[in-house]
């Protein structure tokens, strides 16, 4: 049922995508288990938490490159009419990138680390990681100037990923100096996941509300620009919310302050122009689930990022939340809700697309979507009741580092527990897209 | 609206933006000196730096608040411990961290390499962050009056330098592995026995968790003193 014969080298994009994803989440878990018991020092010196939440955070952002990626090879076709640029590119591109990303997972186990948070894959595989953004941006690039129909989704898409692999060159550079290291650390971790990435999203989710509801592409054009330009509006000078305490002048307290908490903005515009143009639909709701997704993303991703990032995005409360569980609830909640859901919507519309599918059995998916959005809604609270708890007995009562984190052992261990429903949510939602199958009238 | 008005909007928002954010980061370049040590950025500063990446110790210490949330934020560390506190736990987590229940790796950091990282966690420290972290403040003052009092050390700063990153001795340190008031009244060690439990524990007492320390002869005798000074103090007051 695919359009477009080069739509299918999104299939092994998607399918990667998905195996990481189960590995992220399982490497989550044992950090819980590092948080919630005391492992022994042999145990440590060999694999440590440090090792594994590397691993945890880059296969993040690995299965949802990938997914951006597989992503855009899916739906360029139908929005420009034409097969992709280059088949043979793309593939290439995806056998740099996995095998980087292998060998980045097995460095780390080796102690091979550029030792930045986030950033910890070396200044060499970050060269092939270039590489293979560079194929990407040139295979999408060339199809979109090969096109007789431009469109401004189009177009929104390429600034997007250009932007994307433009900001990943700042991480490369060793800086003696750990003020400017951190000052340029955010522009790749806050100007992708608040810029780059929201673009990218706001334009494959445009794309595919128009696919799905088959509302007048005009009107959710004229939406993708307000919003777009509101986050980068908001976004570019709200990076200032992590130049607060890293040593810098004081203005950045009013720019980053005020700017930043503009930023839900455009995400509760999301949340309105997608219930309304799910009201205003003028097709069949085919697969319910693909619906469920699409405003599942527009709340959720609301909720992370706009509400979970707003509380605690102003200075005088951010003093006290800076560097504590408080960060990791919002992390959760705004990763899970705008990027991995996104990431969902995009494998539920392209799957069942590329396996000729029309309408799919949907139960075991309803289920893995419940679970998962339950459980990480309880992670995320049960992460910011750790964040007040601590920031109160080690910044308020006073008590030193070690005294607070021993009364935040029931936390941790909660954590775990809605962890280990996650993973059971994550594969029961893996295993469904694998295994998709015909709905029986 | 019409699509003219949204692209308008487009394209005011993300360029007046880029424009003050661009603008604003060279001036951050331009004021850095006033908030950041730079002239005192040395060549064994960024050795020290180098070392911080290699282990990754980033991903479980936060510092600057940015990092894992794993172990304690490492923005003041300097302050908070001291130097050879420092270098005793870096190259004996294992041993400082015998009997407490999170664990930090046995990571192979030679001597040279935690002497490094001390002057690194130096560096950092004193940038001026608007004195976050707010649980640390009262180390940073506590080093600020020890600096005001340089030309004559008394021996209490001397101990309070050198072991407050664990002991503490009232209302000055860390309450990690005992008071000083406490432990002085507790041991029977003479001079010499305690100055050789200062570089090497484990010789004196088997099984102990306090790592070996860093510290000169000298220093280690000056600290021997004042224990035995408290506990002498003590037992008059008796
Ligand atoms: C796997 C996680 C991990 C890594 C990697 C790690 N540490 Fe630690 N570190 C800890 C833990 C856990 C503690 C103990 C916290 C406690 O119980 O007080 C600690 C304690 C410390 C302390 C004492 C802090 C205090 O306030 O008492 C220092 C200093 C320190 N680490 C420095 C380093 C340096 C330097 C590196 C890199 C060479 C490093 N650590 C790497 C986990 C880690
Ligand atoms: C890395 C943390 C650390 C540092 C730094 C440290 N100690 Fe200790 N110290 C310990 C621990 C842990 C114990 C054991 C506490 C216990 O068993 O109750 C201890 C115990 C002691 C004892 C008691 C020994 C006994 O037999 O009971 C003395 C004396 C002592 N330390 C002196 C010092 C002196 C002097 C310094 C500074 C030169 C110092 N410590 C620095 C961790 C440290
Ligand atoms: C989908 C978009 C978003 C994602 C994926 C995201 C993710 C993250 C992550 C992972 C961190 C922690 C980084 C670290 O220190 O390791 C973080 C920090 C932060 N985010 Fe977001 N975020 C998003 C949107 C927002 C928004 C819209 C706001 C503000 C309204 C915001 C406010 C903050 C603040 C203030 C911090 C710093 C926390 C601290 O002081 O440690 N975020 N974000
Ligand atoms: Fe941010």
């Amino acid at each position: 049922m695919i359009r477009y014969e080069s739509q299918k080298v999104a299939r092994y994009y998607l399918g990667l995508a998905l195996i990481l994803f189960c590995l992220q989440v399982a490497m989550g878990l044992w950090l819980a288990v590092n948080y919630a018991f005391t492992l022994p020092q042999g145990l440590v010196d060999v694999f440590s938490f440090a090792t594994s939440r590397a691993i945890h955070t880059n296969t993040l952002v690995a299965w949802m490159l990938l997914g951006f990626m597989g992503g855009s090879y899916f739906i360029l076709p139908i929005e420009c009419k034409r097969e992709l640029f280059s088949v043979k590119i793309a593939y290439l591109q995806l056998l740099i990138f996995a095998g980087t990303a292998v060998a980045a997972v097995v460095g780390f186990l080796f102690g091979w680390t550029q030792g930045r948070p986030l950033l910890e894959i070396p200044v060499p595989l970050d060269f092939l990681i270039v590489v293979a953004a560079l194929l990407f941006v040139f295979n999408v690039a060339m199809t979109i100037i090969l096109t007789k129909e431009r469109s401004v989704l189009q177009w929104m898409l390429l600034a997007g990923v250009t932007f994307l692999a433009v900001l990943y060159l700042f991480g490369m550079p060793f800086f003696k100096d750990l003020n400017q290291d951190y000052y340029y650390w955010w522009w790749v971790i806050h100007l992708w996941v608040e810029g780059a990435w929201e673009l990218i999203t706001a334009a494959i989710a445009a794309f595919i509300i128009i696919e799905v509801t088959g509302v007048e592409r005009k009107v959710v054009e004229k939406w993708l620009y307000v919003e777009t330009g509101l986050f980068l509006f908001t976004g570019l000078v709200g990076t200032g919310h992590h130049y607060y305490w890293l040593g810098s002048p004081n203005y950045w307290l009013w720019w980053g302050g005020i700017f930043s908490a503009l930023e839900p903005l455009p995400v509760a515009l999301m949340v309105l122009d997608t219930w309304m143009h799910i009201k205003g639909r003028k097709n069949p709701i085919v697969n319910p689930l693909l619906w469920t997704y699409i405003m599942g993303l527009a709340l959720f991703h609301f909720l992370g990022a706009g509400v979970f990032g707003f509380i605690h995005t102003l200075p005088p409360i951010n003093y006290y939340t800076h560097g504590s569980q408080i960060t990791a609830s919002h992390g959760h909640l705004a990763f899970f809700g705008a990027y991995a859901l996104l990431n969902l919507v995009v494998f539920y519309f392209a799957m069942p697309q590329l396996k000729g599918i029309e309408k799919f059995d949907d139960r075991l998916g309803v289920w893995g979507f419940w679970t998962m959005v339950t459980a990480m809604i309880f992670i995320g609270l049960i992460f910011g009741v750790a964040g007040i708890l601590q920031t109160y007995l080690e910044r308020i009562l006073d008590l030193g580092y070690r005294t607070a984190q021993l009364n935040m052992m029931f936390w941790f261990k909660a954590v775990l527990f809605f962890g280990v429903i996650f993973l059971i949510g994550v594969l029961m939602t893996v295993y469904h897209l694998f295994t998709l199958k015909k709905a029986a009238d | 609206m019409t699509g003219k008005t949204a692209k308008a909007i487009f394209w005011l928002g993300t360029l007046s933006s880029a424009i003050i954010f661009l603008w604003l980061t060279y001036d951050f370049h331009q004021q850095e000196p006033k908030f950041v040590k730079t002239d005192k950025l040395n060549e064994q500063v960024v050795a020290g730096k180098k070392v911080w990446h290699k282990h990754n110790c980033n991903d479980c210490h936060t510092i600057l608040g940015f990092g894992g949330y794993y172990a304690p934020d490492m923005t003041k560390a300097y302050y908070r411990l001291g130097e050879s506190a420092i270098i005793s736990v870096v190259m004996n987590p294992e041993q400082a961290y015998k009997d407490t229940f999170r664990k930090m790796p046995h990571l192979g950091v030679t001597k040279d390499e935690a002497v490094n990282m001390a002057a690194f966690l130096k560096w950092v420290a004193s940038i001026d962050n608007r004195t976050w972290p707010p649980q640390d403040e009262k180390f940073v003052k506590a080093f600020q009056l020890r600096e005001a009092n340089a030309q004559k050390p008394d021996s209490k700063d001397i101990a309070m330098g050198a072991c407050g990153g664990c002991h503490s001795l009232g209302d000055l340190g860390n309450k990690l592995s005992g008071d000083f008031n406490d432990i002085s009244q507790r041991i029977s060690y003479d001079r010499d026995t305690l100055v050789k439990f200062i570089h090497a524990p484990q010789s004196v007492r088997q099984g102990i968790a306090m790592p070996p320390q860093n510290i000169s002869s000298e220093t280690a005798a000056i600290i021997a003193d004042f224990l035995l000074s408290l506990k002498a103090e003590k037992e008059v007051q008796k």
